[in-house]
């Protein structure tokens, strides 16, 4: 951290408060789920410094602009400015006794949004899983199932594997959970434009070329060859979260949780809104990765606008680069309850963004389905490949479906 | 004169900006205040055509220092970002010493001269007395790995050249980062920068952008344009407008001669304030003299 250059040693008391007031306001917004380092309030006592602020708004800036990493943050900063700063609580308090924690800290407006995000400490006033049950049982399922029961697992996979995830006991789902998780990820890949050296490759590496030609007296008898790497492609991943798809929900927010940390993939799951929850299920703790997941769509198990959302991802993620070029796996039994020309034109926009769509249907291993409802019909026609994933085993084709994701004019041929 | 005494406070910052024609409202000048003087990368935000990249040009026309432009892609890598050696211009020095007799060692042939500066070396080299801006355009697009890349130079302003060794900043450059938020930095990158998001501009404030931008327009057509953007702005747009858009717009009328828009003006400029077929073919569901303001 550099120091600012002006700071004389008449001003030291102002410094020593300036400091404390500048490490209680970062501890405060940690508090409240804004990451910020000492490094962080250091540079915001360091910009007071410099920048004198007269009025309060100037101030709001200040730490505005040093204190905060992203836009999802201004909400949290301006109540927790307004909280320190504008006469709620005497500055002197707050520097006096940082170290406590805020137990007033959170109105009730504020209170679920804080909540999603800072949660990973042990917070007494809030039970696990506080809302419905369901998040409740999948997670005491995990933790009664530990050792003694994982020798059951390993036997019963084999039934396990064809059996629809509808059909499961919660304690069948539990293990077929297990089995999602060892599933193994292949990223799809794609050509990228850097180079690498390779005996057999089209473009000259001048600078390689040239340094062995000092070998040689300056002449490039031996030519060094470069080609083009394959990176990993994109892969985002929809799962529809609503009342119908309640029973394959939970085993695929597992999937998703997988791609997220094996394949970087994006996460978002929707209902009647659409939520993202890739950085929620990067989570180190599965189980407080799911509960958080949960916590963070208050859709769950609500209706389905399948088009309404997959327009708001478009505008909102899809469009910026998420889903340009990028597999996208779609999960839903395309039950729509709104007008499925809505849908029609989502699927238009995301064919001519995405490299490949894929439907994931569990409906569709019914021996005699019909791709009958509304959504899924206006949908079909822009995915490339629709596969059912109900059980175990037809999840690995779905894994097999996005690593093996080639183009559509290839995989129609 | 020093820098402290050309940028006082931020207040004094958005007035030497708007004798530049560049309108920064109080978050946006604090911002740039902080990556002046503290001096720290400033990582800016926001969708496209709100100005991120002009707040850039115009810091350094007020600086009276060069813009030094880094546009990233996919696949950007140091040869391109940083330096790359002269190897058509080596190869030839072998020669001619060979030619001449002279004797060449590995040294005289990595020195300087053979070095081409590519935007982030500029931007160290440059010799002040005012620091250079260096825009790292849309960083996003360009992969994980090349952040990493710029760790060096955001927190030391120096970078490394294996053959020469490390290269200091003679005056530390003012690094502006923009991103369209294609997808999440790193974190590591987000806390070595301040972060500001720059949001649409309001009616009032658009309206003295454009102006300043456009000073050939007539004030009416220069208001009813900016209160037509934000009309549109309103709808379901896949792109929605910003002020870039705007500034597009008054120039295009200003081209075709229209002095006051109406439903008929709209008609022959739609096509410079929506770049998608269904954007347009919505407005004109809404009705052009509803875009026009009639």
């Amino acid at each position: 951290m550099r120091e600012p250059r002006d700071s004389h040693g008449s001003q030291e008391p102002d410094v020593i408060e300036l400091a404390a007031v500048a490490a209680a306001f970062g501890h405060r917004l940690h508090d409240s789920g804004v990451p910020v380092t000492p490094a962080q309030s250091a540079r915001f006592g360091s910009a007071v410094l410099l920048a004198q602020p007269k009025e309060i708004d100037e101030l709001y800036w200040l730490g505005r602009i040093t204190l905060l990493t992203g836009h999802n943050q201004v909400d949290t900063y301006d109540r927790v400015f307004r909280h320190i700063f504008q006469g709620l609580i005497d500055i002197a308090d707050v520097a006096g006794r940082q170290s406590e924690q805020p137990t007033s800290m959170t109105g009730p407006e504020g209170d679920r949004q804080q909540g999603a995000q800072s949660d990973t400490r042990e917070s007494p006033s809030r039970p696990r899983g506080s809302s419905a049950s369901p998040g409740d049982r999948t997670s005491g399922a995990d933790d009664a199932d530990a050792p003694p029961q994982v020798l059951a697992a390993m036997s019963s996979s084999e039934r396990l594997s064809d059996v629809d995830f509808s059909r499961c006991t919660p304690e069948e789902l539990a293990l077929i959970r297990r089995l999602v998780e060892q599933l193994p990820l292949v990223p799809p890949l794609r050509q990228a434009r850097r180079t690498r050296r390779h005996g057999r490759g089209r473009r000259l590496d001048v600078r390689a070329t040239l340094r062995r030609a000092h070998r040689t007296g300056g002449d490039p008898v031996e030519l060094v060859m470069r080609t083009r790497t394959d990176q990993p492609r994109r892969v985002v991943l929809l799962a529809d979260v609503s009342g119908s798809m309640e029973p394959y929900a939970r085993v695929y927010l597992h999937l998703m949780r997988g791609a997220v940390q094996a394949l970087r993939a994006e996460a978002f799951v929707f209902a009647t809104r659409l939520t993202r929850l890739t950085r929620t299920l990067a989570q180190q703790h599965p189980d407080v990765a799911y509960r958080r997941a949960t916590q963070a769509a208050p859709d769950w198990s609500g209706g389905t606008r399948i088009g309404r959302t997959l327009m708001e991802f478009l505008d909102v993620y899809g469009r910026r680069g998420t889903a340009r070029g990028a597999v996208v796996v779609i999960v839903s039994d395309g039950w729509e309850t709104d007008d499925p020309t809505m849908l029609r034109e989502a699927m238009v926009r995301l064919s001519r963004l995405a490299h490949h769509i894929i439907w994931v249907n569990p409906r569709k291993a019914a021996t005699d389905y019909q791709p009958l409802v509304g959504g899924m019909q206006a949908a079909l026609p822009y995915v490339d490949t629709f596969v059912s994933g109900h059980s175990v085993r037809a999840l690995e084709e779905v894994m097999s479906a996005i690593s093996s994701a080639t183009h559509r004019a290839a995989s129609a041929a | 004169m020093t820098l402290a005494e050309q940028v006082p406070d931020p207040k004094a910052l958005t007035a030497k900006l708007a004798e530049h024609d560049y309108v920064a409202d109080a978050g946006l000048a604090t911002a740039l205040f902080c990556a002046v003087r503290l001096p720290q990368p400033l990582l800016l935000e926001g969708e496209a055509g709100v100005g991120k990249t002009q707040a850039a040009k115009a810091l350094a026309a007020m600086l009276d220092t060069p813009l030094i432009r880094l546009q990233c892609f996919e696949g950007i890598d140091a040869s391109e970002a940083l330096y790359e050696w002269n190897y058509p211009r080596q190869l030839l020095g072998i020669r001619v010493a060979e030619a001449s007799g002279a004797d060449l060692s590995e040294q005289s042939l990595f020195a300087r001269e053979y070095l081409i500066e590519r935007p982030l070396l500029q931007a160290l080299e440059h010799p002040g007395p005012n620091p250079a801006v260096l825009l790292i355009d849309e960083v996003d697009r360009a992969d994980e790995e090349f952040e990493a890349f710029l760790f060096e130079l955001l927190a030391e302003a120096s970078v490394t050249v294996p053959e020469i060794g490390t290269l200091y900043a003679k005056v530390p450059p003012v690094v502006i980062l923009t991103s369209n938020r294609t997808r999440d930095l790193h974190d590591a990158l987000k806390r070595r920068c301040l972060y500001h998001w720059i949001d649409y501009p309001d009616l009032e404030q658009a309206t003295r952008i454009v102006r300043l931008r456009v000073p050939a327009a007539s004030p009416t057509l220069v208001e009813q344009i900016t209160a037509a953007v934000q009309r549109l702005r309103t709808m379901d747009m896949q792109k929605p407008p910003g002020v870039a858009e705007a500034i597009d717009w008054v120039h295009a009328a200003v081209l075709l001669g229209i002095y006051t828009l109406d439903s008929d003006g709209v008609d022959q400029t739609l096509g410079s304030v929506l770049k998608y077929r269904e954007d347009q073919e919505r407005a004109r569901a809404e009705g052009l003299a509803w875009v026009a303001g009639a």
